[in-house]
C-alpha cells in the first residue's frame, strides 16, 4: 500500500518535472531563436555607406533646380544650375543650421531662416552667414548621380 | 513519444555503432575531491567560445571590413538590425569572459599539475589557445575601427616591431604596411575570422579527443592517501551539471549585454591625436604595465626590448613546464612550480591593477 | 626783414646763449645770405618753430653756418649734404626727434619721441615708392621750411587742417591707384556731409577729424588687427569721445551708447566673440559720413543685414503706421545701441511684450488679439520642440541611437527661427503655416523618440522574460540531477 503511494507520488513528480522540463526547454529555445531569427531578417533600411550616397536619376532632376538629399546624417543639396552643371553642397547654413534652399529666381543658395545668400561655389556672398558652404563632388555613373565627400 | 526517439535512436545505432560511444561514456568517471570544481572551467571556456562562434558568424552578415564602412556597419548593426544591439553586445563581452574563464582554466590546469604526464599535448594545445584567444581579442578590437581601438592596434603593434631582427618584419606583416591603416583593418578581420578559427578548430578538436580519450587528470597524492576513490559517471552527471553551469553563464552574459551594452565610441581617426589615457584590453593590460617600469636602458639593451624578450622567455617557460617539472611526471609534489605560479598569479593580478588605475 | 622776424631771431640767439654752449656765438650765414636773396624757403623758415629754437639751415643740410664764403660754407668737407631725398628726410628729423638727449634734455620738448618710428611701421611707412622710399615723410604732412606747431591754426596738422592735408593724397584718385587701388577717394567729400565734418569745417577742433581715428603718425590699414579702426577696437575709438561725457557737454547727445552697445547681441558678438562680420559704430551710422540713421531709414540700416526681415517689415502694415507716427522703425521694438538678443518674450501682450504698447487690450483691437495669437502659436511650437528634445534626450540617455530623430529635429529649430522672422510680416495666417510646419516635425520626432524608449523598455522586459526561461531550465536540470542522482544511490 505504502509503496505503491510512494510511487505513484514518484511517478507524478517524474510526470510534472518532465512537463516542467520540456516547457523551459522550450522557452529557453524560443528566447534564443527569437532574437536570432529576427536579426537576421533584413531591416527596411538600406545599409549604409556615408562616403557617398546616390541621389537619384540625372534625367529625374530638373534643369535649374535644387533637392535636399540625406548625407549620413546631414543634409546636402544637390543643384543642376540652368547650365546644366551639377553642383552639391552640405545644406546646412553656416550662419545658424537651418536647411538652406535653391533659389531659382536669383539663382543662389539661399537660407529662409535669414536670407543666408550663397552663389553656386558655395561662397556667402550675403546675408548673415560667416562661412562659405562645403562642396561635395558629385559623380555621375549612367543615370545615376552620385555625391561624394570632397577628399 | 518513447518509441519515435527509441526508433531514432535505433535508427542512428545501426548505422554509426552509438553503443559503443555509449559505453565509453558511461565507463567514464570523474573524480570527486576538494579540487573538483575546477573541472567545470574547461567546459565553461567551451561553451563561450561556441557562443563565439554564433555570434561572430551572425555578426558577419552585417558586418563590413573596411576602413570607409566598419564603423558605419556596426552602427548599422547597433541601430537598424533587429537584436543587432544585442548581438554584437553579447559577442564582445562573451570574447572577454571567454578569456577570463581560460585563463582560469589554464591556473587551475598548473596549480593541479595536471599538464604532467601523459598530459603535456593537451597542455600544449591548451595553451596555444589561450595564445590564439588573445589573438582573438587583439584583432577582434580594431575591427569597430573606432578611436580607441585604432590606438591600442598602433601601440600593440609598435610593442611587437620593437623585438630585434624580427619584429618589423612582424610588425609589416601585421599591419600590412609600414602604419595602421585601412590594409591592417582587413588583415585584422582575415585573421579574425579565417585563420584564428581554422587554427582554433584543430587545436580545439585535439584537445578535447585527448580529454576524453584520457579522462581528467587526478591531483598528486590523491589516489594514494585517498583509499576509498569518489567518483561521478561523466555521463549523465557531471555532463548535466555542466549544462546547468553553462545556462548560469548564459543567463549572466544575457543580463551584462542588456544592462551594460557595448560602447562603440567615435570613429577612429588616422590623423587625430592620441586621446588620453589609452589602453589595450584587460588582458594585456599587465604586460603593458610592466613595459613601462622597466628603464630605458639596461646594461646597453633598450628597456622595451628586454622587456619583451623577458616575456617571450616566461611564455616559453611557461608553455614548456611539462619538460621541465620532472618532479610532477613522477608522482610527487614540485612546491617550486607552485611558488613560481604563485608568484605569476600576484604579479599579474598586481600590474593589472596598477594600470587599470593607472 | 620784418620787426617780428629780427625779434624771433634776437630770441633764438639768446636761446642758442643759453642752452646751446656747444654752437659758437655768430651768425647763421646760410640764412643771412638766402634771405637776402629772397629765397623763398629762407624767408618761410623765419617762421619755423625750429628756428625760433635756434636750428639753422646747416642742421638739416650739413654745411657750415659760420663760413661767410658760399663756396665753403657749402663744400662737401663742411658736411654740406644739400637736399635730403626720400628715406634720408625723416632720417634728418629722426636725429633731433628720436633723440631724447636733446629733445628732453637741449629742447625741453615734451614731444613723444617714437614719432618716426611709429611712422616706419605705419602703413604709410610700410608702404613704398618704387621700393626706394617710404611713401609719406615727415615733410608730406608737416611741410619742410614753415613748420609749425600742432596748436597752430595755420598748420597743416591743425585738427582744422588735417582733413584737407590727408584729402591732398587720399581724395587723388590717380595717386591713390598706385599704392591700394581698392581703396575709395571719397572719404573727404563724405567726411564733410558728415556731422564730423561740418563741425570741424565751423572751426569746432575738438570734432573728430582723420587722426583722431586713424592715428596719426602711427596709422594702419583698416584691415589691420592692431587699427584703432579695425571693427573689434571701433567702437573703443568712438568711445573715447563719445562715451566722455565731460568732452561731449555742450553737444547735446548722450553718452551712453558704448556702455549700451558692448551689452547688445552685436557688441558682445563683436567685441567677445571676436565675430567680425557684428555691426560696429560704424555699419550703421556710417564712418566717414558719419550720421545718425532718421526714422525711416532705420529699416533700410538694419535691414543691409537683417534684409528678410526688413523686406517682412516694409510688406506689412507697420511700414505706414510706424512712418506716420514718426516711430523710428526696428527701433521702436528692439531699441538702438542696446538691441538685446530676441526671445519670444517680445512678442504677444504680456508684461515683457511690445504689442501691447500701441495694441492696447481690447477685444474689438484685432491687433490685440492677433499679437496674444502668435505668442501663443510661438509657445506652443517651443514647448513642441522642448518635449520632443526631453523625449530624445531621455532615449539617448537610456543608451538607445536617436541620430535619425535627432536630425528630424534640426527642422523644429528652422521652423523656430523662420516663425522669429515671419513675425515681422505681422499677419496671422504667414507666421502660423511656419509654426505648423515645426509643430508636425516636433509631433514626428517626439513619436521617434518615444519609440526609441518603448524599445529600451522591449529589451529590458526581454531579458526579464529570457532569462526566466533560463532560470526554469536550470531549475528543471537541477531537480533532474538530483533525481537522477538519487535513483544512482539507490541502485
Amino acid at each position: 500500500m505504502t509503496e505503491s503511494t510512494a510511487e505513484k507520488v514518484q511517478e507524478e513528480r517524474r510526470d510534472l518535472l518532465k512537463w516542467l522540463l520540456g516547457g523551459s526547454l522550450v522557452a529557453w529555445i524560443a528566447s534564443v531563436a527569437y532574437p536570432i531569427l529576427a536579426y537576421l531578417q533584413p531591416p527596411k533600411q538600406n545599409e549604409v555607406a556615408v562616403q557617398s550616397i546616390k541621389a537619384g536619376k540625372l534625367s529625374e532632376i530638373e534643369l535649374d533646380s535644387g533637392r535636399i538629399v540625406k548625407f549620413g546624417t546631414k543634409p546636402v543639396i544637390l543643384i543642376r544650375t540652368n547650365t546644366n552643371e551639377l553642383k552639391a553642397f552640405t545644406a546646412t547654413c553656416t550662419h545658424l543650421d537651418c536647411t538652406v534652399q535653391y533659389s531659382k529666381e536669383k539663382g543662389i543658395i539661399w537660407c529662409a531662416c535669414h536670407n543666408g545668400q550663397y552663389d553656386l561655389t558655395g561662397r556667402n556672398i550675403g546675408g548673415p552667414p560667416p562661412k562659405p558652404l562645403e562642396e561635395f563632388r558629385v559623380l555621375i555613373q549612367e543615370d545615376e548621380v552620385l555625391i561624394s565627400k570632397n577628399t | 513519444m518513447k518509441t519515435i526517439w527509441e526508433k531514432l535512436y535505433k535508427w542512428i545505432d545501426e548505422r554509426v555503432d552509438l553503443a559503443d560511444l555509449v559505453e565509453f561514456m558511461g565507463k567514464k568517471y570523474v573524480p570527486i575531491h576538494r579540487h573538483s570544481i575546477w573541472y567545470y572551467f574547461g567546459g565553461v571556456t567551451l561553451f563561450l567560445f561556441l557562443i563565439q562562434v554564433v555570434s561572430g558568424i551572425l555578426l558577419l552578415m552585417y558586418y563590413k571590413g573596411s576602413e570607409d564602412l566598419a564603423f558605419e556597419s556596426i552602427q548599422f548593426i547597433m541601430s537598424k538590425v533587429q537584436f543587432g544591439w544585442l548581438i554584437r553586445s553579447i559577442h564582445s563581452w562573451a570574447a572577454n569572459l571567454f578569456i577570463l574563464a581560460a585563463v582560469i582554466h589554464m591556473f587551475s590546469v598548473y596549480f593541479t599539475k595536471a599538464y604532467r604526464k601523459p598530459r603535456e599535448i593537451t597542455w600544449l594545445t591548451g595553451m596555444f589557445m589561450l595564445f590564439l584567444g588573445m589573438g582573438f581579442g587583439f584583432s577582434g578590437y580594431l575591427l569597430p575601427w573606432n578611436e580607441l581601438a585604432f590606438f591600442a592596434t598602433k601601440v600593440g603593434t609598435d610593442i611587437a616591431g620593437a623585438v630585434p631582427i624580427v619584429g618589423k618584419p612582424i610588425m609589416v606583416l601585421l599591419r600590412g604596411g609600414e602604419d595602421v591603416t585601412g590594409a591592417t583593418l582587413s588583415r585584422m578581420f582575415g585573421f579574425h575570422v579565417a585563420i584564428f578559427p581554422g587554427i582554433f578548430a584543430v587545436l580545439l578538436g585535439i584537445h578535447l579527443v585527448l580529454v576524453q580519450r584520457q579522462g581528467m587528470s587526478e591531483p598528486i597524492g590523491h589516489s594514494e592517501s585517498g583509499g576509498d576513490l569518489k567518483t561521478m559517471p561523466f555521463f549523465p552527471n557531471f555532463l548535466l551539471r555542466d549544462l546547468l553551469l553553462w545556462l548560469i553563464v548564459l543567463n549572466v552574459l544575457a543580463i551584462l549585454a542588456v544592462l551594460f551594452p557595448w560602447e562603440l565610441g567615435v570613429k577612429a581617426d588616422p590623423f587625430a591625436s592620441a586621446p588620453a589615457g589609452i589602453k589595450p584590453e584587460w588582458y594585456f593590460l599587465f604586460m603593458f604595465q610592466s613595459l613601462k617600469y622597466i628603464p630605458a636602458e639596461v646594461l646597453y639593451i633598450e628597456g622595451e626590448i628586454l622587456g619583451i624578450l623577458l616575456f617571450g622567455l616566461a611564455f616559453a617557460l611557461w608553455t614548456m613546464v611539462p619538460f621541465w617539472d620532472r618532479k610532477s611526471n613522477f608522482g610527487q609534489e614540485n612546491k617550486v612550480v607552485t611558488y613560481v605560479g604563485l608568484f605569476v598569479v600576484a604579479f599579474v593580478i598586481a600590474l593589472t591593477i596598477l594600470g587599470w588605475t593607472a | 626783414m620784418s620787426m617780428n622776424t629780427r625779434r624771433i631771431r634776437a630770441a633764438s640767439i639768446f636761446a642758442l646763449i643759453l642752452f646751446h654752449p656747444l654752437v659758437s656765438f655768430s651768425q647763421d650765414q646760410c640764412r643771412t645770405c638766402h634771405e637776402s636773396i629772397e629765397d623763398p624757403r629762407a624767408l618761410a623758415f623765419a617762421a619755423d618753430i625750429h628756428a625760433s629754437n635756434g636750428i639753422s639751415c646747416a642742421d638739416c643740410h650739413g654745411g657750415d653756418r659760420t663760413k661767410e664764403d658760399m663756396e665753403e660754407g657749402m663744400s662737401a668737407g663742411a658736411g654740406f649734404r644739400g637736399v635730403p631725398v626720400g628715406d634720408a628726410i625723416s632720417d634728418v628729423c629722426a636725429s633731433c626727434h628720436s633723440d631724447a638727449s636733446k629733445m628732453v634734455h637741449v629742447y625741453k620738448s615734451t614731444l613723444p619721441l617714437d614719432q618716426v618710428e611709429a611712422l616706419k611701421a605705419s602703413v604709410h611707412g610700410q608702404q613704398s615708392v618704387s621700393g626706394r622710399s617710404r611713401i609719406a615723410q615727415c615733410t608730406s604732412c608737416h611741410g619742410a621750411h614753415g613748420i609749425l606747431p600742432r596748436s597752430n591754426r595755420k598748420s597743416p596738422v591743425h585738427p582744422a587742417n588735417v582733413p584737407t592735408t590727408c584729402a591732398r593724397c587720399h581724395s587723388n584718385a590717380g595717386y591713390m591707384t598706385a599704392y591700394d587701388p581698392s581703396m575709395p577717394v571719397d572719404q573727404y567729400q563724405k567726411y564733410r556731409s558728415s556731422v564730423h565734418g561740418k563741425l570741424n569745417q565751423r572751426g569746432d577742433s575738438k570734432v573728430a577729424e582723420c587722426a583722431s581715428c586713424h592715428g596719426s603718425h602711427d596709422i594702419l590699414a583698416a584691415k589691420d588687427v592692431r587699427s584703432k579702426v579695425y571693427p573689434i577696437n571701433l567702437p573703443a575709438t568712438c568711445g573715447s569721445c563719445h562715451a566722455d561725457a565731460v568732452y561731449m557737454r555742450g553737444y547735446g547727445i548722450g553718452t551712453d551708447q558704448l556702455k549700451e552697445y558692448s551689452k547688445s547681441v552685436h557688441g558682445v558678438a563683436l567685441l567677445q566673440k571676436h565675430d567680425i562680420g557684428a555691426p560696429a559704430c560704424n555699419d550703421c551710422h556710417g564712418n566717414h559720413g558719419a550720421v545718425p540713421p532718421g526714422v525711416e531709414s532705420i529699416s533700410k540700416v538694419c535691414g543691409s543685414c537683417h534684409a528678410l526681415n526688413a523686406d517682412l517689415f516694409s510688406k506689412s502694415p507697420h511700414k505706414k503706421a510706424f512712418d506716420t507716427r514718426g516711430l523710428p522703425e526696428c527701433e521702436t521694438c528692439h531699441g538702438n545701441h542696446e538691441v538685446v538678443r530676441t526671445t519670444d518674450q517680445l512678442l504677444g501682450v504680456g508684461k515683457e511684450a511690445v504689442c501691447a504698447w500701441c495694441h492696447k487690450d481690447d477685444t474689438k483691437s484685432r491687433g490685440h488679439i492677433v499679437a496674444a495669437t502668435m505668442r501663443q502659436l510661438a509657445d506652443s511650437l517651443a514647448d513642441a520642440e522642448d518635449s520632443a528634445q526631453r523625449l530624445l534626450n531621455d532615449a539617448e540617455q537610456k543608451g538607445m541611437e536617436v541620430g535619425e530623430a535627432r536630425f528630424a529635429a534640426r527642422s523644429i529649430r528652422q521652423a523656430r527661427l523662420e516663425s522669429r522672422t515671419k513675425v515681422h510680416s505681422f499677419q496671422e495666417s504667414q507666421f502660423r503655416d511656419v509654426v505648423e510646419k515645426g509643430l508636425s516635425a516636433a509631433k514626428d520626432v517626439s513619436a521617434q523618440a518615444e519609440e526609441a524608449i518603448g524599445e529600451y523598455h522591449f529589451r529590458r522586459w526581454g531579458l526579464l522574460i529570457a532569462s526566466f526561461a533560463i532560470t526554469l531550465l536550470a531549475v528543471s536540470l537541477y531537480l533532474l540531477i538530483r533525481r537522477i542522482e538519487s535513483r544512482q544511490r539507490a541502485k
